[in-house]
């Protein structure tokens, strides 16, 4: 038996090693690991907005590709579009803008929120006409592998194509996802989505925050729509 | 091959479950096993001799939990979307009872040379059962071996389909549950010993 003395030191030089090989580890990729996020994050961007992107493209022409075709632009919860210099104030939301030969070709809006497990992220993408929907993917999440999970695949996203996401009124619905199937009948339809089956709580936290998100900017998208009548009058 | 810790000793069926409904995935969660084993292995054989006895679990815990952290900083940094994948699971080695197992059982016993063929050895035939069970699962459930699509449209056309019951977690226990049958009647292998 050796003395506690002994114990004390032994573990605390352990404990120091250890430490220091962590955070040296930690600490020499942290740059890596931050271009593979960040490029990540982009690829989410471009692939909701509808940019088929090959996995074995090298990571310069998902930049350019991104720098050429998204147009960042920042939004306070008036709707106004806000300068690099007011965007300051904490009211302010990001709104991912794609747009080929000038002509803008949607939209996309970054989500977050409670799933099961912890908080989901992702983006949402709209149509140039600011009520259908574009796409939805999802870049970080810890929900159940084949239950919750399942948010990731493609027969769950493609879903929600073409949702709308205002009513005949003109106000905001959202898209909400639904316990099972959605009915053939419902005539609210257009605004729901099939649930993932074992995967209820997913599907809710998935449909308040959605609705939340939207909520932010309903104000600009609201005032998109308002110009594309007066445009097509 | 008597020794198998999934097939015969039951170990690390929580990750075995989880990470096989694709063979690329279980091919790299093997490597990372097969790795955080043979090091950690060796690391505490070199200790075994001045570990205090009191403390040894913590001390053993600790040299892998250490091990498992740098795997996952260097699979996310230097393979994004398999890290994705592999998610929470690979955390998860920390837990998986055969590292624990070995570095108790064995490591402490004995030399780091032999502590690291044990280490490769466990790693090894833990990961040929993962390999096995996703190579079923990934070809009844996607109809496809590493990636590769075998499963022609001609025979989707014809009225075959993906099995879904393969890609949820039940798949893999019937899967598993046919291989430790297969593997114990062939080596003879029963609980009674």
């Amino acid at each position: 038996m050796r003395s506690d003395t002994y114990t004390i030191v032994f573990t605390t030089i352990v404990t120091v090693v250890l430490g220091l090989g962590l955070s040296v580890t930690a600490d020499s990729l942290r740059e890596r690991q931050s271009i593979n996020e960040e490029l990540d994050i982009k690829k989410n961007i471009l692939s909701v907005l509808g940019f088929s992107l090959s996995s074995e493209w090298e990571n310069d022409k998902i930049q350019s590709l991104y720098e050429q075709n998204i147009n960042e632009l920042i939004v306070d919860k008036t709707g106004s579009i806000l300068g690099p210099i007011e965007s300051s104030n904490s009211d302010k939301y990001t709104i991912y803008q794609s747009r080929e030969n000038d002509k803008v070709t949607g939209y996309a809006i970054p989500i977050a929120g409670k799933g099961l497990w912890g908080t989901m992220y992702g983006y949402f993408a709209i149509e140039p006409d600011a009520e259908t929907v574009k796409g939805i993917t999802f870049y970080r999440h810890k929900e159940t592998p084949g239950l919750g999970a399942e948010v990731d695949k493609e027969w769950f996203q493609s879903n929600f194509v073409g949702k709308k996401l205002i009513d005949t009124n003109g106000s905001l619905v959202s898209v909400e996802v639904v316990k099972g199937y959605v009915s053939s009948t419902d005539p609210k339809a257009m605004h729901k989505v099939d649930g993932i089956s074992g995967a209820t709580i997913t599907g809710k936290g998935l449909t308040t925050f959605l609705k939340n998100d939207l909520q932010k900017y309903e104000p600009y998208l609201s005032k998109v729509r308002k110009l594309n009548q007066i445009e097509s009058l | 091959m008597g020794e198998n810790p999934i097939s015969i000793h039951v170990l690390g069926i929580c990750s075995a479950l989880a990470i096989t409904t694709k063979i690329d995935t279980a091919v790299v969660m093997t490597i990372a096993v097969v790795a955080v084993l043979s090091i950690s292995n060796v690391v505490i054989s070199f200790l075994r001799n001045n570990i205090p006895n009191k403390v040894r679990i913590i001390i053993q815990m600790s040299v892998i939990a250490s091990l498992v952290i740098i795997a996952d900083q260097v699979l996310k940094a230097y393979m994004y979307d398999m890290s994705k994948l592999l998610g929470v699971f690979l955390g998860l080695i920390i837990t998986n009872c055969i590292v624990l197992g070995r570095a108790e059982a064995y490591a402490m016993q004995n030399s780091p040379s032999k502590a690291l063929l044990d280490g490769m050895g466990n790693g090894l035939g833990y990961g040929s059962i993962l390999i096995a069970v996703a190579f079923f699962r990934e070809l009844f459930g996607f109809g496809s071996i590493y990636g590769a699509q075998v499963i022609t449209n001609q025979i989707y056309l014809g009225g075959y389909e993906n099995n879904g019951l393969m890609i949820l977690s039940p798949g893999a226990f019937f899967i598993l549950g046919l291989i430790v049958w297969a593997h114990r009647a062939y080596t003879g292998t029963s609980d009674k010993h």
